[in-house]
């Protein structure tokens, strides 16, 4: 049975230990969530000792299941004050499932402000000295462990975001080609790492046996009908792999729901020049790669490298909602300029949905003028020397609006909104209000039509149905966290009746369980109530479900606003 | 009498620049009576190289009257993004993708 491999941080320990009977089944952000519930005391700081960060891979990760490498990292959030499980690709997640590792906690806080770092493989866990790296951007920091520990081992560091404990600082990961492109991003858990002096986790599985299938025959059927399904979608199979997400640039902003200039409207006259078919013609243009996966057995393919104009790497996993939050929010229509920003991001350790919204905080505060994407960069590299004004920035939109006196705020319990306006689509404003995380577009991403059982169109700019809609993409995007799985694969299995079928029968016959599709929303269900029951006991109240009341304004061009009462708020996340 | 603004997305772009077609932010003369599909047949679109039409930034049927100064935007298949039911995108179970749930019953002309 796989173990909980526990790292005392002060005491520079560590102990492996059976999973108690209420979380051994579980996973993902349902494993992370769980824990954090039962072991963190809700009103703990997230900087002390008493804080815990679980980084747990899905209950299918190391399997050979397609897209099944995703890792969930949770945590008492430096950002919002409430419970996290903030989610990436890279090689962590596999590698630890190789390794039989269900879950690595660091626990307590050292006295001392030497940093280490923690080196898992087959038979050891060490310690090391990190002191040598600190400074290091996450960059450069894989290639010296890649150097140092052979090529292709998993990583996960801090930049200098979270050697400062700021609370934009995220977790970033090697992907297959070493680049730090894949982040557990929001909620500022690099800022935890960097509290428990830990600069860097190396996952080692070199000797390890493939993850044992408790039916091989039937996981690999399930599987392959799994690989057809994802690479005949014309979402996961063509659009993804060609464009990345950045393709919604130009989508969104069409629909007028690309919140533009700090959420004054819904459409940005440079849309194009910062599209995903410009992304992907500079690709082309310049030799960079126009897609690879975050994690080995990625069959979608979304990501990609970005170089600049004299054909070197720039940036990889360049995302839509990056590209909006440094482009139409800040009005920067250079994309070279918006992925340099990207670039800093990685290598810093910083989220690029909150560093993107607070740099249009910094604009909207008067700091550098607005569409001036040179003065941005400019602002950003001061995260990494340490500069009060860097201080500032990179503990994100909230804290930069107070210290700038801004009265214009997009954030729900304290994390900046992403790259969707409420006004405009309405149950994604809903999930952004009710979640546990904060204003997170990905916790109601998931979607799949068992759950919703909603057949008929929902108009975007009305209110009609949308809390529902978001209820149960809530559900289904927890489940699906939970398995390990990239979310877009709900596009394929919301469009097939047999997809959730299929992924049920892949975690029946990797663990010899007897589940059915019902449990998904059952679990979905489990995952939510033990997060809501973490932020309850945090001190959150309804208050803290609502969206700042510049979202009263009519938004352009549809004129819509955001209209919902707290009562029908509150139906959002009642079970 | 009158324009309309076209753009294209996405792979339908990339086909319609590689024939000199205008795709982004087109001004394009519309005649009297003129309906969505009219305009992409002007330009040699087919009903399979779209998902879905945007018209004034609303998914609408390909019979859509258009009016002068009206904006739309053709897509093919493939856009993914959380907006995809969201935005009448998505099938519903069973169905191909890009025929829109409350549409089946009466697709575009």
């Amino acid at each position: 049975m796989s173990k909980i491999l526990r790292i005392n941080t002060r005491e520079k320990t560590y102990s492996f230990e059976t999973p108690a009977e209420d979380i051994a089944g579980l996973g993902g952000r349902a494993l992370t969530s769980r824990m954090i519930l039962n072991e963190v005391p809700a009103t703990s700081h997230p900087l002390s000792k008493n804080n815990k960060l679980v980084f747990a891979p899905g209950l299918l990760s190391g399997s050979p299941a397609a897209n099944s490498g995703r890792l969930s990292v949770g945590g008492k959030s430096p950002l919002t004050g409430g419970i996290k499980e903030s989610n990436s690709g890279g090689l962590v997640s596999q590698k630890l499932a190789r390794l039989g590792i269900k879950a690595l906690v660091l626990e307590d806080k050292p006295e001392d402000d030497g940093f280490s770092m923690v080196v898992i493989k087959k038979d050891s866990v060490e310690f090391l000295d990190a002191d040598e790296y600190v400074g290091v951007c996450n960059g450069d920091m894989i290639t010296k462990l890649w150097d140092r520990f052979g090529k292709r081992v998993a990583t996960a560091s801090i930049g200098v975001a979270g050697e400062q404990r700021l609370t934009s600082a995220s977790i970033q990961f090697a992907d297959p080609k070493g680049h730090p492109g894949r982040a557990a991003g929001r909620g500022g858990l690099g800022a935890v790492m960097g509290s428990k002096k830990i600069k860097a986790i190396v996952v080692d599985d070199k000797g390890t046996d493939r993850v044992p299938l408790h039916d091989p025959e039937a996981f690999k059927a399930a599987n392959k009908k799994w690989v057809e399904l994802l690479t005949s979608h014309p979402v996961s199979g063509q659009g993804l792999p060609a464009y990345g997400t950045a393709v919604l640039v130009n989508v969104i902003n069409e629909a007028g729901a690309l919140p533009t200039k700090n959420f004054r409207n819904g459409r940005f006259e440079n849309a194009q020049d910062i599209s995903g078919e410009t992304m992907a013609a500079n690709i082309e243009k310049r030799s960079g790669v126009a897609t690879e996966g975050c994690h080995p057995g990625c069959v979608i393919k979304c990501s990609q490298v970005y170089n600049d104009k004299d054909n070197n790497y720039l940036t990889s996993g360049f995302e839509y909602e990056t590209i909006w939050a440094f482009g139409a929010h800040c009005l920067i229509k250079e994309l070279d300029d918006i992925a340099m920003l990207d670039r800093l991001c990685d290598d810093f350790g910083l989220d690029t949905i909150e560093t993107g919204v607070t740099m249009g905080i910094a604009m909207e505060g008067g700091i550098i003028p607005w569409g001036d994407g040179k003065a941005a960069i400019e602002l950003l590299k001061k995260v990494g020397t340490g500069d009060p004004m860097g201080k500032i920035i990179g503990n994100g939109a909230a804290f930069t609006g107070q210290a700038l006196g801004v009265d214009r705020v997009p954030v729900v319990k304290r994390q900046a909104l992403p790259a969707y306006d409420p006004r405009a689509v309405k149950a994604v404003g809903v999930t952004y209000a009710t979640t546990p995380m904060g204003a997170d577009h990905t916790a109601g991403y998931g979607v799949c039509q068992n759950i919703l059982g909603v057949g008929g169109s929902i108009d975007p700019l009305k209110k009609d149905n949308n809390v529902e809609i978001s209820k149960n993409l809530q559900i289904a995007t927890a489940a699906i966290d939970a398995a390990g799985l990239c979310l877009f694969v709900a596009f394929p299995v919301l469009d097939n009746p047999e997809g959730l079928q299929m992924i049920v029968d892949m975690i029946n016959a990797r663990y010899g369980f007897s589940l059915v599709v019902d449990d998904v929303t059952t679990l979905g269900i489990s995952i939510l109530k033990d997060e809501l029951e973490f932020n309850r006991r945090a001190g959150f109240t309804p208050k803290d479900d609502r969206l700042p009341d510049m979202f009263k304004e009519p938004f352009a061009p549809h004129n819509t606003t955001w209209d919902f009462t707290d009562e029908e708020l509150a139906e959002a996340l009642k079970f | 009498m009158g324009n309309v603004l076209f753009n294209a997305f996405s792979f339908l772009q990339k086909k319609l620049k590689a024939q000199d077609i205008p795709c982004v932010n087109a001004v394009l003369d519309l005649k009297d009576g003129q309906c969505v599909k009219d305009i992409l047949d002007s330009l040699g679109i087919t009903p399979q190289d779209i998902e879905g039409v945007f018209v004034n930034g609303k998914i609408a049927p390909l019979d859509t009257p258009l009016h002068d100064g009206d904006r739309i935007a053709a897509l093919p298949p493939g856009t993914p993004g959380p907006y995809r039911l969201l935005l009448g995108l998505v099938s519903s179970p069973g169905h191909k993708s890009g025929e829109r749930s409350d549409k089946k019953k009466d697709p575009a002309k």
